[in-house]
């Protein structure tokens, strides 16, 4: 039981990871970005080449794996500029559904469908945390140290230019904010912390294919950020436990039989979904939307 | 072109126009418009509605870039300049529908103008606590010192207006361009508005105001430049665009010929 609650807690850890930095760029940014998966698909990728090749050290796989999948927000930020709004959620789109096709062809590197297996623990210093509670305190650790440092930023002279931007781009240029700069940091930072969580989720779990990485998955992100509440420092947090959880919470339901739940999880989400659009538009956490 | 005024020993020259051209899919939003724009005066625009004065603010900031023509900027062409370089070279505005940091509060409003901000470890001029003193400052002189915390969102519509000046106030720019910033005050608003305008300009302000109330036409303008469709009619003191029996009949839709 312990050992299953300690797995829960390190998936909420990951989850949280990647709806905090999905918010930073959908809350503060106001880019509505459907491949969020990808870069988290590049982090696990990356430090999984690497444990397998070369070495388990994270504090080698973690510098890696942010500049590659910051290099290749490239291909978000692009679109980001040109596009607003509807236009730029076809493009993630697109760029999502093309990354997925990637992850599963490209076998030399991802192990095409049956993904990579036997990712030795990550390691710091040659201590290996192999040990799951070891590795929740890692998560934990981690995550705790993502949350402080986007606080900052978007308590920052730069979250502000970056909230600015999302309310109005026309003003913010007439106010001298160098707008493109501003996006294309602020999509690096987000992608390159998303990427750490892809770390966290290869070395933890020891095998990854594409399957974690799809439109699903970037859906579910999308949906924590909702939930929580957008432009919020607490939502993206709630909004991972929540969904996380929920699947868990199903399965100890005991008139439902194993074979239902997949079905069933996927009609409370979207009831959930409907009936919180409907009561509390702005999230859960909504209330406190534009504090900073 | 009427030749009202030639302006004999006018101040100098902070913004000049020359044969500025915008054509929209075959459609001459402006048209060959010539205009220079003085130092430390207020210049008003005036012409009804599609007259090109808003599609000449956005030619001037860089948010459109124009078909033909120039515009110099203290001697140098700024066509083709990116609108937040136009706007650290020292030319402000304000926008005709607002465009309020609408979820920031009103506070972060006029700090967030005075930041450039492009990177995480950007230096700021002066201090942080130099810049919270300025804004209360600002706030103060536009009467929003007790909406410092409130969402730009949730203001009234007056305040709304003032917060709208308060930011422009907040940035160093040499010249202001204001699209409208009256439209809808009560009297006692329009009071204190032109009484901040004139104080800003005793400061060293240049201005250009689109202005359709003609109350407060006459009470700042410095000179008045008359646009029809897109073209330059006149430019001259207040007295001679406003006596001009041909103008006002234009502006005031009686237009037969």
């Amino acid at each position: 039981m312990i050992a299953y609650l300690v797995n829960l807690a390190t998936l909420v850890c990951i989850n949280a990871i990647l709806a905090i930095t999905l918010n930073f760029i959908m809350g503060y940014a106001g880019i509505f970005s459907l491949a969020h998966a990808v870069f988290f698909g590049v982090g696990a990728y990356v430090a999984a080449f690497i444990a397998l090749q070369w070495t388990d050290a994270l504090l080698l796989q973690l510098p890696a794996a942010m500049l590659i999948a910051g290099t290749i927000s490239a291909a978000l930020a692009l679109p980001a500029l040109r596009v607003r709004g509807d236009y730029f959620v076809a493009a993630s789109l697109g760029f999502q559904v093309l990354a997925a096709t990637v992850f599963s062809e490209w076998k030399s590197v991802t192990g095409g469908i049956g993904g990579l297996v036997g990712i030795p623990p990550a390691s710091i210093a040659g201590h290996a945390f192999s040990d799951p509670v070891q590795f929740l305190g890692l998560a934990g650790v981690t995550l705790a140290l993502v949350v402080v440092l986007t606080r900052a930023i978007v308590r920052s002279s730069f979250g502000r230019s970056l909230k600015a931007i999302r309310d109005s781009e026309s003003a913010a240029l007439a106010f001298g904010k160098n707008v493109a700069l501003i996006k294309t940091l602020s999509v690096f930072y987000s992608t390159a912390v998303c990427a750490v969580a892809g770390v966290l989720y290869a070395d933890y779990l020891s095998f990854i294919n594409v399957e974690s990485f799809t439109i699903d998955a970037s859906t579910l992100f999308m949906a924590m950020v909702i939930v929580g509440g957008i432009g919020t420092v607490w939502g993206p947090i709630v909004g991972a436990v929540l969904l996380t959880l929920l699947p868990a919470a199903l399965t100890y339901l005991p008139f439902l039989p194993r074979t239902e739940i997949g079905s069933v999880q996927q009609m409370v989400y979207g009831l959930a979904m409907v009936l919180l659009m409907i009561f509390k538009p702005d999230g859960l956490m909504g209330a406190k939307r534009g504090e900073a | 072109m009427l030749q009202v005024s030639k302006a004999p020993g006018s101040p100098a020259t902070l913004l000049e126009i020359a044969n500025l051209t915008k054509s929209f899919d075959g459609v001459k939003a402006v048209e060959d418009v010539s205009l220079r724009l003085r130092e430390g005066i207020i210049t008003t625009l005036v012409g009804p509605n599609g007259a090109g004065k808003t599609t000449l603010f956005n030619l001037i900031t860089g948010h459109l870039r124009p078909t033909s023509g120039d515009i110099r900027w203290q001697d140098e062409s700024i066509v083709g300049t990116a609108p937040w370089k136009i706007a650290r070279l020292g030319v402000a505005r304000t926008f005709q529908d607002l465009r309020l940091f609408s979820h920031m509060t009103v506070f972060e409003n006029v700090l967030t103008v005075m930041e450039k901000s492009a990177w995480f470890w950007q230096s700021e001029a002066g201090s942080g606590a130099e810049r919270h003193q300025r804004v209360h400052e600002i706030l103060e002189a536009t009467g929003l010192q007790h909406n410092a915390g409130v969402r730009a969102n949730d203001l009234a519509y007056a305040e709304r207006k003032f917060l709208s000046m308060a930011r422009i106030m907040a940035t160093k720019a040499k010249m202001w361009l204001l699209d409208e910033p009256a439209s809808g005050l009560d009297p006692r608003s329009y009071e204190r508005f032109v009484t901040l305008l004139r104080g800003e300009v005793r400061r060293g302000i240049t201005i250009c105001i689109i202005e359709h109330n003609l109350e407060i036409v006459v009470s700042i303008s410095d000179r008045i430049s008359f646009l029809d469709q897109g073209r330059l009619l006149a430019d001259g003191e207040p007295e001679e665009i406003l006596g001009n029996p041909e103008l006002s009949s234009i502006y005031f839709g009686e237009r037969n010929s």
